[in-house]
């Protein structure tokens, strides 16, 4: 395994839907740096936890939504790239030029979405 | 019987009366008159009533011929309609049509002394006969009733009621100004009740200038063209005293033209799509939610299975490990559904679990606490990963075992789950860190933000302490 791995920030408030994200992640060499299931940890993370490569949101929160952490992580310069049922239209229009999984998503379109977010910020 | 006051109930008629003596000079008008001509008897008392108000064209002309009509025959006559504009005290015109009905009385010698003119102000019904003549084809059945209406008084009251009490709403705007000079009770309703009929819009509903209504009926006034929306935005006082509030209306303004062509005013008519409109919103809503969840849900078994397959030893295993997961999620779901998505009963979501086991065996119990529908979905799992690894490993493996689940809500609020098994087999403690464990834990410390204490010592001692705000905090209300 190569030793250095991309670290990623996850915030998903679903513990099933983490627990595979992390099997994703780790499969494909990334190591997640911080993780967050609830919005205030979050926030507090978001501006306290080392620069990741890239930090993959969940959009809704147990009904509160998660922009004010890409908020906070924009500002850091951290690429964003937001997990959500509701598709790209989910997205208030000033994230929607953000990439966007759609959940259920399978860890070929994470690979992917993360190549891509990669290559824009190289 | 007591003697009529006929002069009383002359003053006291609602309708407008007054007596032109044969040089057609006043000699009584009731107040209903006096307030339709704008002048006290006492200016109008001895004076010749062309005199006061002159009319040289064809209208004068028919009026002075009908009186002169009965003065000389005795018969009383009808002016079905007459087009007579009256100057107002402030000097200004109002144009006005009446149908007029002039009787002959008679003085002491048996002939005709005096004539008495009785009139109906039927200038709306004019003004929406005006309307008609516009190519709106939803009202062509109104236009041949209000031909109608020319021959008879009953099928004019009739065909008002028809415009007054229709679920469309309808207003007629007179003059440049457009001034309000009827409007259906829907309409009515739609701007709050409030009585605007002979003001101008501006002043009767200043809250539409600045939406623009006003401008577009100028450009309709000015320019005869039809004007239509549908679904239009307009924000109308309502209600009483209270904001101006979103409305949605199917609309249109008409020009309308008399006989000469001219415009005189705008018709108006249109549905309120208020209702249908928040309807079509809520329903987005609801679609928009409902795919969330379903989403989600879907994202949650594509884990379930992710993990039950990595961790099974066989496919048959995976396959019963993987339906049981699957139900445990779908009874949560059940009884979510059943209390609106709200809410449940941790002594439920226990029962649920441990039911099936004999009451020898397993022993639960607790006070009667509520969780929202977030900790009821992970509990139930978490709940559904305990009783498996007991069945599997634990206490429920060997038939002397035992489980005892006692909840409570501690000093601080915080829900407190213990999990107590004791005779089963020689613990093998966290040997491997298999998907219940951590499951139990991303549940317990992560999602809820809450404390796990495990304990193998003498067979698995679980304590769950679930925060306040993460149990019973409420999810934002579905619409």
């Amino acid at each position: 395994m190569s030793s250095i791995r991309r670290k990623a920030f996850v915030v998903e408030d679903e513990s099933l839907v983490l627990i595979n994200l992390e099997d994703m992640l780790d499969q494909m060499g990334w190591s997640i740096i911080a993780q967050a299931m609830r919005l205030a940890d979050a926030e507090r993370l978001a501006a306290s936890t080392e620069l990741p490569d890239v930090a993959i949101l969940d959009v809704n929160l147990g009904g509160v939504q998660v922009f004010p952490v890409a908020q906070i992580l924009a500002s850091r310069g951290v690429p964003i790239l937001f997990a959500t049922g509701y598709g790209r239209e989910g997205l208030p229009p000033e994230w929607q030029s953000y990439p966007v999984i759609a959940k259920p998503y399978t860890q070929a379109e994470v690979e992917r979405a993360l190549g891509e977010v990669l290559a824009l910020h190289p | 019987m007591a003697e009529l006051d006929f002069a009383r109930i002359f003053q006291a008629l609602p309708s407008p009366f007054m007596i032109l003596d044969r040089d057609l000079r006043y000699v009584a008008a009731n107040p209903a008159y006096e307030a339709v001509v704008g002048t006290p008897f006492s200016a109008l008392e001895g004076n010749n009533l062309f005199d006061l108000f002159p009319n040289e064209g064809e209208e004068g002309k028919r009026l002075r011929a009908s009186f002169e009509h009965v003065l000389a025959t005795g018969e009383p006559d009808t002016i079905a309609y007459i087009n007579y504009p009256l100057v107002l005290p402030d000097g200004t015109v109002t144009n006005r049509y009446w149908t007029a009905v002039h009787v002959p009385l008679t003085g002491p010698d048996g002939t005709t002394a005096y004539v008495m003119q009785n009139t109906v102000d039927v200038t709306e019904l004019v003004r929406m006969r005006e309307a008609t003549t516009l190519p709106y084809t939803s009202i062509s059945a109104a236009t041949r009733l209000i031909e109608r209406t020319r021959e008879t008084e009953a099928a004019s009251a009739e065909f008002r009621r028809l415009f007054q009490q229709a679920p469309a709403f309808f207003a007629v705007l007179s003059g440049p100004s457009h001034v309000f000079t009827f409007t259906s009770d829907s309409y009515v309703r739609l701007i709050g009740g409030r009585n605007v009929v002979g003001q101008p819009i501006a002043k009767a509903l200043p809250e539409v200038i600045e939406q623009g209504f006003v401008d577009v009926l100028d450009r309709v006034y000015r320019e005869g063209h039809v004007h239509a929306a549908e679904g239009a935005r307009v924000m109308l006082e309502n209600e009483p005293g209270r904001p101006a509030e979103e409305t949605f209306l199917d609309f249109s303004y008409n020009p309308i033209r008399d006989g000469a062509g001219n415009i005189t005013g705008v018709f108006v008519q249109g549905m309120d799509r208020t209702e249908a409109v928040r309807a079509t919103r809520r329903q987005r809503l609801l679609i928009d939610e409902l795919n969330h969840r379903v989403k989600n849900t879907l994202a949650t078994v594509q884990s379930i299975a992710t993990q039950t397959l990595r961790n099974a030893d066989d496919v048959g295993q995976a396959r019963q490990s993987l339906e049981a997961r699957i139900k445990a999620l779908s009874n949560a779901h059940t009884m979510l559904s059943n209390r609106q998505w709200h809410d449940t009963e941790i002594g439920h979501l226990v029962c649920q679990e441990l039911s099936a086991f004999g009451s020898e065996q397993v022993q639960y119990g607790g006070p009667v606490l509520v969780v929202n529908a977030k900790a009821t979905v992970a509990l139930a799992l978490v709940l559904h990963e305990l009783a498996t690894n007991a069945v599997k490993h634990g206490a429920l493996s060997v038939p002397e075992g035992s489980l005892a689940v006692n909840w409570h809500e501690d000093e601080d609020d915080q829900l407190v789950i213990e999990w107590v098994e004791r005779n089963g087999p020689a613990p093998a403690g966290p040997a491997r860190k298999g998907f219940g464990s951590r499951l139990l834990h991303m549940v317990i410390t992560g999602e809820l933000g809450g404390g796990l204490e495990l304990d193998y010592a003498n067979g698995l001692t679980a304590r769950l302490a679930i925060p306040h705000a993460a149990y019973r905090e409420g999810e934002a209300a579905l619409v």
